[in-house]
């Protein structure tokens, strides 16, 4: 294991321990013992220990629903690390379960114009287009996108991300003019982003994205350039990727 | 080292637990909050570790989880001689309460709170080098002990599949009993054991009931058979404890004493039995402790002698005991024990020799065996269980919290099958 992750699980672990002594004692310090459970979940799950992964994330949730005022976006967070948990672990029906259930709390207290929110569902959009139920990968992809552009901007980074995610989805559904549409939006977005905005990964995905898209539509001169930029990109990004779990599921909730 | 996490489930789980952390902790010089006593030895030979973990002033903890869904009994733990004694991070008590219905502790309040029991087991596992198993503490008659024991007895085999999972049952019996629903508990819990445990003491609560009516020549209560049930897990974890060359460890237990899997139900018999504070009293010789071991109405399972056979059986004596003793009258008990046909002569009954004996004691007696007539407490159970399922008494309150009639059925058919091997095995 690498060193430095065997350090902070060591150090995590000891910190659980110590709030549990405290919170036995004075429940005040539940919220506290919550907290400290999800950064140990966190690890696990970085170890790849799943298992105490989930364990640790479930009792943070039944934990924050023992506090006297629960805290809706606290319970939210939590049901939607538990199925982004689920989700890397290949349970998609869990994950699906959980992030619907973060939605329909989130909905109860009115949080739904709120970035989480959307990368809820934007998230869960990416488990129905596995799960091949399109229509609903749509709809929460298309609220996602909503939500992202008025707490956002219109053109911000995780609007070209959804857009990304949505050409995706119309690909995959044969739907090639969307998705073209999409790729060319998510594009023009990402070319006007400044340096410390735009992650050069994304850029070349979407690239090579329109690429498959102009293939689709017989277009190969332009398909080739557009795989010829990719190339560059990543060549001239000589090896570095700033985040490799990033390259294959595009918006990954980190919160 | 080899290491023992105990696990202490419900009202009787922890109740145990008080007794048994007190005789070990005198076994091993320990005070009640765990520091060594001044000029003890105790310590100094036997395998601390194993059931200890010391932390830096000195200081040994029980290497234990304790956890209830009703506050009270951990509660005058706490508050009692033992207070600084166990961690509190490893305690869990939640107040819900499982209303004696094994359901309720196994899914509606047990789903609650099985992921902190797993994490603080986690957590006191990864304080061991070389974790051998588990002990859990529980009875099986109640809700707590029976339904959230049950659900921690099926995540820890997930979770540690190939450790060894050891569980002292508290059987429930009419005469000394809380609750009409009880062999409903006993039945689902027996089958989660059966499944999901290497080894299971059965002590139950008809035969302790007996034993103590018997020896304290009063009508024993609860704190009386616990008495028992904490002298007879001291005895049987004592070989785990302190050196010594038989069942040194649980895998030799298992070995050594299953002979069919499945068929890991053990009953116990501890001698001297005396009354709490009157152990000293009696000094018997070897002869009469030897036979008071293995005397038929000591044991704490109401077995059927007649019918049944011994599969396999091991005495440890424990103080000042001469070898010599042991070999020539243990050699005239031997022949008297109905072993099975097909087992070996000499191979049959275990014999090991401890020095420390239990607090109180000059010398002590345990015997464990796995013996074919523990069907007639299963089947004392299946028969109870039939009569009020066949009536459909009760049973709603089981549906109601999510464990359905043929869940039911097929826990009384598992232990009906069980009691059957038993029988096919005499």
């Amino acid at each position: 294991m690498d060193p430095n992750l065997e350090r902070q699980l060591m150090s995590a672990s000891r910190s659980v321990e110590e709030v549990r002594r405290l919170a036995y004692r004075d429940p005040a310090r539940i919220g506290q013992l919550v907290e400290q459970i999800s950064v140990l979940a966190d690890l696990r799950q970085k170890e790849g220990d799943f298992r105490k992964a989930e364990s640790l994330y479930r009792e943070a949730l039944y934990r924050a629903q023992e506090l006297k005022k629960p805290d809706p976006e606290l319970l939210c967070g939590i049901h939607s690390l538990l199925a982004h948990l689920y989700d890397r672990w290949g349970r998609m029906d869990k994950a699906a379960e959980y992030y619907e259930k973060a939605l329909k709390i989130a909905d109860d207290a009115h949080l739904e114009n709120n970035d989480k929110v959307a990368t809820i569902k934007n998230n869960l959009a990416m488990i129905f287009k596995q799960l091949r139920d399109y229509p609903k990968a749509e709809q929460y992809y298309q609220e996602a996108l909503e939500t992202f552009r008025s707490t956002d901007g219109g053109e911000s980074p995780r609007v070209a991300s959804v857009l990304n995610n949505l050409g995706v989805l119309y690909y995959s559904n044969m739907d090639v003019e969307r998705a073209q549409q999409m790729h060319e939006h998510a594009l023009g977005i990402r070319q006007s982003l400044a340096n410390d905005q735009l992650d050069p990964t994304d850029l070349s995905q979407t690239y090579i994205n329109l690429g498959a898209v102009y293939k689709a539509t017989g277009d190969f001169q332009k398909a080739e350039a557009c795989v010829d930029r990719a190339k560059r990109i990543r060549a001239a990004m000589n090896g570095f990727h700033p985040n490799p779990r990033r390259a294959a599921s595009l918006l990954i909730d980190k919160t | 080292m080899r290491e023992i996490l105990s696990i202490h489930v419900g009202q009787c789980g922890n109740q145990i637990a008080d007794r048994f952390w007190r005789l070990i902790l005198r076994e091993h010089g320990l005070t009640d909050q765990g520091t060594p006593k001044e000029g003890s030895s105790a310590s100094s030979n036997a395998n601390m570790e194993v059931f200890f973990h010391k932390i830096r002033d000195g200081k040994y903890i029980p290497r234990a989880v304790l956890v209830d869904l009703e506050p009270g009994v951990i509660a005058r733990i706490e508050s009692g001689d033992m207070s600084q004694l166990f961690d509190e991070s490893s305690i869990v008590r939640k107040i819900p309460g499982a209303a004696n219905n094994w359901a309720r502790g196994y899914h509606v309040e047990g789903e609650r709170v099985i992921d902190q029991v797993m994490n603080v087991i986690d957590n006191a596992v990864e304080k061991t080098k070389g974790l051998q198993g588990f002990l859990m503490t529980h009875s099986i008659g109640g809700g707590s002990g029976s339904g959230l024991g049950s659900l921690i007895l099926e995540r820890l085999r997930q979770a540690y599949p190939k450790k060894k999972i050891f569980t002292f049952s508290v059987a429930p019996s009419p005469v000394i009993s809380d609750s009409a629903v009880e062999p409903y508990n006993a039945i689902l819990t027996l089958q989660r054991i059966l499944d999901h445990a290497d080894g299971a003491v059965i002590l139950d609560n008809e035969a302790l009931f007996r034993i103590a009516k018997a020896k304290l020549h009063r009508a024993p209560n609860y704190m009386d058979l616990n008495h028992i049930v904490a002298l007879i897990m001291s005895s049987v974890t004592a070989s785990l404890r302190f050196p010594g060359r038989l069942n040194t460890d649980l895998n030799e237990f298992v070995t050594n004493l299953v002979p069919f899997p499945g068929n890991h139900f053990f009953t116990a018999s501890f001698a001297p039995m005396r009354a709490p504070g009157q152990e000293g009293q009696v000094r018997s010789n070897f002869p009469d402790l030897a036979r008071e071991t293995f005397s038929q109405d000591n044991f704490t399972a109401a077995i059927d002698w007649q019918q049944g056979v011994y599969l396999a059986a091991s005495a440890l004596f424990r103080g000042d005991i001469k070898q010599k003793d042991v070999d020539e009258n243990m050699a005239s008990i031997r022949k008297e024990l109905n072993f099975a046909s097909y087992m070996p002569s000499a191979g049959g009954l275990k014999l090991g020799v401890a020095e420390t004996a239990p607090e109180g004691f000059a010398t002590s007696g345990l015997a464990l065996v796995n013996h074919t007539g523990i069907a007639a407490v299963f089947e004392r159970l299946v028969s109870q269980f039939d009569i009020m399922f066949d009536n459909h008494a009760y049973t709603h309150w089981y549906e109601a919290a999510g464990v359905s009639r043929d869940m039911m059925a097929s826990a009384r058919d598992s232990i009906a099958n069980l009691a059957k091997s038993y029988r096919d095995a005499s």
